[in-house]
């Protein structure tokens, strides 16, 4: 598989490199700053911190499709598996603020879904929950673990091409069906929502919320930075080299005598567990976590923000999830029947017409500029 | 009638002789009815009329029980108006007697319409005219609480006669679960003159039942024999309580008998389930089939993923849904963005004519998914048939724009497609009932995979669209219009999925999105089965469909049926990467 030839607006990586940190750098440091003094609104700052945590997904979407040629449509799913990890937490912090716990009809403290169902008792495997310490681990370990065996299988029998992305996508939604049952206990369509702690700050005090939100975006900003440092370091070794020769064509990359199976184990892992720090930083700033986030749509979406943005590149991705879902932010409020007909038209538009994505357009237009200059009939 | 009751009303005609003229007529009818030449047997409306006239209540109980088992709706209407007190005795000019019934609203002076009780017509005076009555100034038809009863099982028996299979089946069932002795004569002698199969085997099991009840252990036995030859599930319970009964007062070849009913019964079961199991798994099967067979084509022939495939299945379903109110009423919608209005007449059919709606849907759903097809083809495919990967993503987009134009145009709730009469009953046959709709989309499945077939192999296009599919490049140096062969291919595929999009309307809903509930399935039969390979389609299709049936048979949970399905098509693409039939190849990618 050939990648589409994308005229660079940077001339190098490290320049690339060094416009995304500062500008994530200058948001860490900006919004927060101006939020606390009134400048901007509570609601831009969750509004924003949703973004990056698309960011991070986009940017796992990248690692894979962008850098090593894997179209993956299920990285919703990580993102989402994520977010149920770090939900659970959250989830059983809410304890005693709980409706049913305030009308005192739950005793043994369990989430309000579960007393609805009439669960009497908390299931065994959300116990270890109640620690901060398990559920970040988890969002590691679930995540990963489930790649690490997906991805073991699919590259072992060479699935690949389209064949991965259909079983990727097939995956997504086998779990989202998985994750609708109510017999899961993972709160079938509603998700999780109604969040009261994190850490012991409030997300929904009037006076210590926002700080805590801020909080997060900060978290959030910072990394999606690390992140963007990581896939910077890699794309430098001589691992990220061999990576993008496997995109380019793997065949001959297996015949010089690499095992590029386990190359792309290891970035499918690393890519899920991105897309999961990602979903686990999105559900407290978003306050729910339900089966929605994992459709396949949701995936493919993904695949769409870096498409937009430039594929194979470092800012691309992220431009891309920021951009589109501001744009949806506004759409869907002032053109509510039309949105999916712009996103559909915008996938539609960056396929056909800009393969490189809007990374690729002042190249493009630097390009025209300079043969309109040159033109003999202007001179 | 039976020649039992012309001689009871012999009999009866002949006590009552002196009573009244009326009766002598009936003993004539009773003697000539000896001669078969001349028989006119009394109607129901007839007894009944006999049963007023007698004075003795013990007669009038005996002539109404001997209505026992008879079907004519006219004594629940009798009865009826006989309890509410609307029979009355009209006194003619002449002397005799003539019971009426009389209807209608009173008029202003207080008369009503009078209808004869013998025959149902109108009274009518010497001139021919209809007469009007006075109810107060008749004798009313009299009845005591006895009367009332015996009216009472009769009414509850009349089904047993009734001319329509469905509620004499009904009835008989109802009779044999209540296990009264008294209704055994009337079943039994209802299946002297019973003709039909089905109604046979219900009195059969109604007597069983009924006899079952029965204090005598060979009785007993000798009913749970026909019950266990019958093996009817129905009476399972019943079976189950009188073993627990046989137990509890110690008789144990009562009680072995019932279990060897129970066994029997078990058995039969298992073995309607699996063969109910194995229709629906192929019915199941070959919907997957109607679906994926399109994708077969635009998927595995032509390598494009055609993410919309889903909304040409939308497009197939809501033509149908616009043919069937044209062939009604007409219908009105607007086009979004564009706003025109655009109304369409109805042709306002009736009856057949208007049935016939749906086989005129599927040419229409063909056609028209078809030609978006094709639209969709010479506006973004052909640009991508080198980057198979990016075809998903622009198609997704086409897929996204199609629903919401969809939503726009129909709005977003479920539209109604009716079933057309000829898909819409069931045939029940060894206890296993086949809907009409599945076995038309089996048949219909044979039908298409047949047809794909002579059009791939037998045809000159088929030939064509073979080579520009093996290899576009080499087939166009040889002078094949490649560009052509690649949107009609495409048109096919998709009007493949609109034909699909014909028959879901008849099992599932349609509206703007349904095209999302068979994409994952369609890629996944096409992948399974071996991309390029037709008949990997079909096997693909209907094992997926088998297993997912049976699963659901073990799991009684759809969901988790689905889901393990899933997992077990992803480890057996560990075992076959490239599919159950996958074209052989040395060349590499």
């Amino acid at each position: 598989m050939s990648s589409p030839d994308t005229g660079r607006f940077f001339r190098s990586r490290h320049m690339e490199f060094a416009v995304v940190g500062v500008f994530l750098a200058l948001l860490t440091v900006i919004f927060p700053v101006l939020n606390a003094h009134g400048l901007l609104s509570d609601y831009m700052i969750s509004l924003w911190g949703k973004y990056l945590c698309y960011a991070l997904l986009a940017l796992s979407v990248d690692l894979l499709w962008g850098y090593t040629g894997l179209l993956s449509l299920g990285q919703a799913l990580f993102f989402s598996l994520g977010g149920y990890m770090f939900g659970m937490y959250l989830m059983l912090l809410i304890g005693p603020l709980g409706s049913y716990a305030k009308a005192g009809q739950n005793p043994a403290g369990l989430p309000d879904f579960m007393v609805f169902l009439g669960h009497t008792f908390l299931p065994p495997f959300w116990r270890p929950f109640h620690s901060f310490g398990f559920a970040v681990m988890m969002v590691f370990a679930l995540p990963g673990l489930l790649a690490l065996v997906f991805g073991f299988l699919a590259f072992r029998s060479r699935i690949k091409g389209v064949y991965f992305s259909i079983l990727t996508q097939a995956l997504t939604y086998g779990a989202m069906l998985l994750f609708f049952q109510n017999d899961f206990t993972m709160g079938g369509n509603n998700g999780f929502t109604d969040f009261k702690f994190i850490l012991g700050h409030s997300l929904v005090d009037k006076i210590a919320g926002p700080a805590t939100m801020r909080g997060l975006f900060m978290v959030t900003s910072v990394v999606v930075l690390l992140v963007s440092l990581g896939c910077y370091w890699l794309n430098g070794t001589k691992f990220g080299l061999v990576r993008q020769a496997i995109r380019d064509g793997e065949n001959r990359v297996l015949f010089s005598g690499y095992a590029t199976a386990n190359y792309k184990l290891f970035v499918f892992v690393a890519a899920a567990i991105i897309a999961a720090v990602g979903g686990a930083l999105f559900v407290p700033q978003a306050g729910i976590i339900n089966p929605d986030q994992m459709t396949p749509e949701k995936s493919i979406e993904a695949v769409v923000w870096v498409a937009v943005g430039g594929r194979g590149t470092l800012i691309g991705p992220i431009i891309g999830a920021i951009g589109i879902n501001a744009l949806r932010s506004w759409a869907t409020h002032a053109y509510p029947d039309s949105w999916l007909i712009i996103l559909g038209a915008l996938f539609l538009g960056v396929v056909l017409f800009l393969p490189g994505g809007v990374v690729s357009l002042p190249p493009k237009l630097m390009e025209l500029w300079r043969r309109y200059r040159k033109s003999p009939d202007r001179s | 009638m039976s020649d039992n009751q012309l001689i009871h009303s012999f009999e009866l005609g002949r006590k009552s002789f002196f009573r009244s003229r009326l009766f002598s007529l009936v003993v004539v009818i009773g003697l000539l009815a000896h001669n078969p030449a001349m028989a006119a047997p009394e109607t129901a409306r007839e007894t009944i009329v006999r049963a007023i006239l007698t004075t003795d209540n013990g007669q009038k109980r005996a002539i109404i029980g001997s209505l026992a088992g008879q079907g004519d709706e006219a004594i629940r209407e009798l009865f009826t108006a006989w309890r509410q007190d609307s029979l009355f005795v009209y006194l003619a000019p002449d002397g005799t007697k003539i019971p009426v019934e009389l209807t209608d609203d009173k008029d202003a002076n207080g008369a009503q319409a009078a209808i004869r009780v013998d025959n149902g017509e109108p009274l009518k005076d010497a001139a021919g005219q209809p007469l009007r009555l006075v109810g107060t100034k008749l004798v009313a038809v009299e009845h005591d609480a006895k009367l009332r009863h015996t009216m009472r099982s009769i009414v509850d028996l009349l089904d047993l006669g009734s001319p329509l299979l469905a509620k004499r089946l009904r009835a008989i069932q109802t009779v044999g679960f209540t296990q009264k002795p008294d209704n055994l004569p009337v079943l039994q002698a209802r299946s002297q003159i019973e003709t039909d199969a089905e109604a046979k085997l219900a009195l059969r099991e109604a007597i069983a039942l009924i006899q079952l009840a029965d204090p005598s252990d060979t009785i007993k036995l000798k009913a749970l024999d026909e019950l266990r030859e019958l093996h009817s599930s129905s009476s399972y319970d019943v079976i189950k309580t009188a073993q627990a009964k046989a137990v509890a007062s110690a008789k144990p070849e009562v009680a072995a008998a019932a279990g060897a009913a129970l066994a029997a019964i078990d058995h039969h079961k298992s073995v309607v389930k699996f063969f109910g199991t194995l229709f629906r798994g192929l019915s199941a099967g070959s919907i997957l089939l109607v679906v994926a067979l399109g994708l077969a084509i635009t998927f595995g022939l032509m390598g494009v993923i055609n993410m919309a495939h889903g909304e040409m299945i939308t497009v197939g379903a809501y033509a149908t849904y616009i043919t069937q109110n044209v062939f009604g009423e007409g219908m009105n919608f607007t086009l979004p963005f564009v706003r025109i209005a655009i109304h369409l007449p109805g042709l306002h059919l009736t009856g057949w004519a208007y049935q016939l709606y749906f086989l005129a849907a599927i040419p229409i759903g063909f056609l028209s998914a078809a030609l978006v097809g094709i639209a969709l083809e010479r506006s973004v495919i052909r640009f991508l048939y080198r980057r198979p990967l990016e075809s998903l993503l622009a198609t997704f987009g086409v897929s996204l724009i199609l629903q919401q134009l969809f939503k726009l145009t129909f709005g977003s709730n479920n539209v109604n497609v009716d079933s057309p009469i000829y898909l819409s009953s069931n045939w029940t046959f060894f206890d296993i009932t086949f809907d009409w709709s599945r076995i038309f989309v089996i048949g219909f499945a044979v039908v298409i995979v047949f047809g794909v077939w002579l059009a791939l192999t037998k045809t000159p296009l088929g030939l064509l669209i073979r080579c520009v599919m093996q290899n576009r490049t080499m087939a166009a140096c040889m002078g094949v219009r490649t560009e052509r062969v690649n949107m009609l291919t495409f048109g096919l595929g998709s009007g493949l999925a609109g034909l699909a999009g014909v028959f879901v309307t008849q099992l599932g809903t349609v509206g703007p999105s349904m095209g999302q509930e068979y994409i994952v399935d369609s890629f996944m039969t096409v992948v399974v089965g071996g991309v390029g390979s037709i008949f990997g389609t079909v096997v693909s299709a209907l094992g997926i469909g088998l297993a997912d049936q049976s699963i659901q048979q073990i799991l009684l949970n759809p969901v988790l049926g689905k889901i393990l399905v899933l997992i077990a098509i992803i480890l057996f693409l560990q075992w076959r990467p490239t599919g159950l039939f996958s074209a052989r190849s040395r060349s590499l990618d």
